[in-house]
């Protein structure tokens, strides 16, 4: 058994915002809110890199929790945007916090790679010890390449999210966590070399909505629970029109839904764990609330996590 | 009611533009149905004609105009 410690998240100070994608593309600030749900999102500076991010959100994650680096047991970085091909951002991450000697690896699967790293920690952190998953992404360089298409540069934004899993099972055990992947529509979201990104929208919103629903219904179903016993929902924050209609397909409301996406964007692996360091800071994280997470991405890979909060408020 | 009337009945309850006379003419091109519509009407065709539109199946091309709908459909026992 083991639970979620502490989370932290980190934004760059840039902000991209609506009206200036809507003078590049000639659309209107309208249009993009009305597309995705987006107002505006947080860019780095030249010069600030995906570790700046991930640096910053650990160090929040484990104040958070309360530990030191030195109590770590293994890093997982969570990245879709890495600085280089290797060493990866979980070596940088590392160096900077001064936590040798332990597993330090990156997961290279985009969105979805922050709730991929939590179910691997998930396994693992009873052999390993307390191990940080940060996730972070610098999705607007990818954007910045050409050719620009609207459709998809009006999505994204940079920014990163931590959590801390530890054996045990406060101050948020993880009751449930399954992820999965089907490479037979890996084709519809890709990101090559020397690339922007590749995305046939229609067919990811298709599979989207339905593996999420699906992967969130076969969760509560395996836990006994139903929709309206779960006291937030956290998902990727992908689009908010997305959301809608997850949020219809589940038959759930708007208030039982962290979402930030009005603010940052698709931050891809970090979105969630942005969303959740966020719900926590809010004082949303009530005693004895479940909690459900679900994420998709590239892969496709998508999956669902059930956490509980097991003793007073974590906040 | 003939397969065609089936389908531009369901469409009409998704369309943000009017549904094209060509059978053939790209339904997303038209600007008749956009992502999400794609998916309520999918989701409509399931309920409407009682099939199941597997996950392998799930690929906007088989959908894009009346024509291709009704072939899908034929294909999967609607009538």
């Amino acid at each position: 058994m083991s639970a979620l410690a502490g989370f932290g998240h980190s934004l760059p100070s840039g902000l991209l915002t609506n009206e200036s994608l809507a003078t590049e593309f000639h659309v209107t600030a309208e249009w993009i809110v009305s597309m995705c749900g987006i107002e505006t999102r947080h860019a780095v500076a030249p010069g600030e890199t995906v570790c700046d991010l991930a640096e910053r959100a650990a160090a929040a994650c484990l104040r958070n929790a309360g530990i030191t680096p030195d109590k770590l047991g293994a890093i997982i970085a969570c990245t879709g945007t890495p600085h280089r091909q290797f060493p990866g951002v979980s070596a940088e991450v590392q160096k900077r916090l001064n936590a040798p000697g332990i597993p330090a690896f990156d997961l290279h699967l985009a969105s979805i790679s922050g709730l991929y790293g939590v179910a691997l920690a998930n396994r693992m952190c009873e052999q390993w010890g307390p191990t940080l998953v940060v996730a972070a992404e610098t999705m607007t360089r990818v954007m910045a390449q050409e050719p620009r298409a609207k459709e998809t540069a009006i999505l994204f934004g940079d920014g990163a999210g931590a959590c801390l899993v530890t054996p045990g099972n406060t101050p948020l055990a993880i009751r449930d966590i399954r992820v999965v992947s089907d490479a037979t529509f890996s084709e519809a979201l890709r990101l090559d070399f020397a690339s922007t990104l590749q995305m046939d929208g229609r067919t990811i919103i298709m599979h989207a909505v339905r593996k999420l629903a699906r992967a969130v219904s076969e969760l509560l179903e395996r836990n006994s629970l139903r929709a309206d016993q779960v006291g937030l929902f956290v998902f990727h924050q992908a689009n908010l029109r997305l959301l809608e209609r997850l949020m219809q397909e589940l038959k759930i409301s708007r208030d039982q839904c962290f979402i930030n996406i009005d603010k940052y964007g698709n931050t891809s692996s970090a979105s969630w764990l942005i969303a959740a360091s966020e719900a926590r800071a809010a004082g949303l994280l009530q005693a004895g609330m479940k909690v459900v997470v679900a994420a998709f991405g590239a892969g496709l890979s998508w999956g669902a996590a059930l956490v509980e909060v097991t003793e007073g408020a974590f906040a | 009611m003939p397969l065609d009337e089936k389908i531009q009945e369901a469409l009409g309850r998704v369309a943000k533009a009017p549904i094209p006379t060509d059978r053939e003419a790209s339904l997303f091109d038209a600007g008749v149905i956009d992502s999400f519509a794609l998916v309520d009407f999918v989701s409509d065709l399931e309920n409407e004609f009682g099939i199941k539109v597997p996950d392998s199946d799930l690929l906007p091309t088989k959908f894009e105009s009346l024509a291709k709908i009704a072939a899908y459909l034929s294909g999967h026992g609607a009538a």
